[in-house]
């Protein structure tokens, strides 16, 4: 297993939607416990493929305080959302040192590929619902500050660039 | 009303995601009878359409009736609407998976929101057996079953007996 880099922002690869997987193999399960161990290294709640480069609707989520609650997914899809929302304060790792509160569905039903290349339908809520939905967001091409306003969007990338440059 | 042919897992269709209902026609009132009827018969608490071959998103529960407190419901277009913070392991058997019993994780409280058989729109809160009982069905409707919430070794032992009964 190897801690990998997070791609920095704007790199294109964050704007482009991941491909579909199509089985499991040892190759896949290879990247997702990559991407453990770099979502450990962080440390963070979830990762997507596509912020270390991989271009495949791959994620990883742990939400636990123990750390030991390790989902992975491949091709999720939210099918249900609750009316009631949640806001959290989300970062990116492929844009450090800025963050921003979110609101999202507070809980959702979610369809993924497992690790054994079973589809499955899996309910989620707090923080976790909150990290499922970002890292979807990821394999669509979408970070979580398109989640904003333009004008608070526009703010925080200002404030990246001025961080980072 | 008759009692319905039930398939059996590994029956391709219960892999498939259903269809939603469009409209309530004397068909479906039909098809609800009869898989109310085929529920009681079977017997069971809980009952999907692609479990007998209707490839559409209706259920049919009734959690109390081996208690003798009946309460028959069919919930067209189920969608869960809010997810409760804690999680419970239960037993869960299915009508078209005899024989064995899988310990599935799930929500302990879920709120489902469904059309009913009079065109009605309901929302309803489900703790216990009646929370894992909704789940259950409503997974039926995305193709999964509670093989699919299973790690490897539990799946593949649960299989392996499965396939000796």
């Amino acid at each position: 297993m190897t801690v990998r880099i997070c791609i920095p922002w704007p790199d294109k690869r964050l704007r482009t939607p991941a491909a579909q997987v199509g089985e499991i193999t040892d190759e896949t399960r290879a990247i997702w416990d990559d991407m453990i161990e770099t979502m450990d290294a962080m440390p963070g709640v979830g990762l997507a493929a596509p912020q270390i480069g991989v271009m495949l609707q791959l994620a990883v989520v742990d939400a636990s305080q123990k750390r030991n609650k390790r989902i992975r997914m491949a091709n999720p899809q939210v099918l249900e959302a609750s009316a009631r929302m949640n806001i959290h304060e989300e970062a990116s790792p492929n844009l450090p040192g800025v963050a921003a509160r979110i609101s999202r569905p507070r809980a959702v039903s979610v369809r993924y590929m497992n690790e054994n290349g079973v589809i499955t339908r899996g309910e989620f809520v707090g923080l976790e619902a909150t990290s499922v939905q970002h890292q979807i967001d990821h394999l669509a091409g979408r970070m979580y500050f398109d989640n904003l306003s333009k004008v608070k969007r526009d703010m925080l990338l200002r404030r990246a660039k001025k961080l980072n440059s | 009303m008759s009692i319905l042919p039930i398939l059996m897992w590994p029956d391709p269709r219960l892999a498939e995601t259903c269809a939603p209902i469009d409209q309530i026609t004397p068909e479906i009132e039909t098809l609800a009878a009869d898989m109310l009827e085929t529920m009681y018969a079977a017997p069971g608490r809980g009952l999907a359409g692609p479990q007998v071959g209707a490839m559409m998103r209706i259920f049919v529960m009734d959690t109390g009736w081996k208690e003798g407190k009946s309460d028959p419901m069919v919930c067209i277009n189920p969608m869960i609407q809010e997810i409760g913070e804690a999680r419970a392991d239960t037993q869960e058997g299915c009508l078209s998976i005899p024989g064995v019993s899988a310990m599935v994780n799930r929500p302990t409280q879920v709120q489902m929101v469904w059309t009913g058989l009079d065109g009605g729109r309901y929302v309803q809160s489900f703790q216990g057996f009646a929370a894992v009982c909704a789940q259950h069905e409503l997974d039926h409707l995305d193709g999964v079953v509670t093989f699919d919430h299973l790690d490897t070794d539990t799946r593949d032992a649960l299989m392996a007996e499965y396939a000796a009964a």
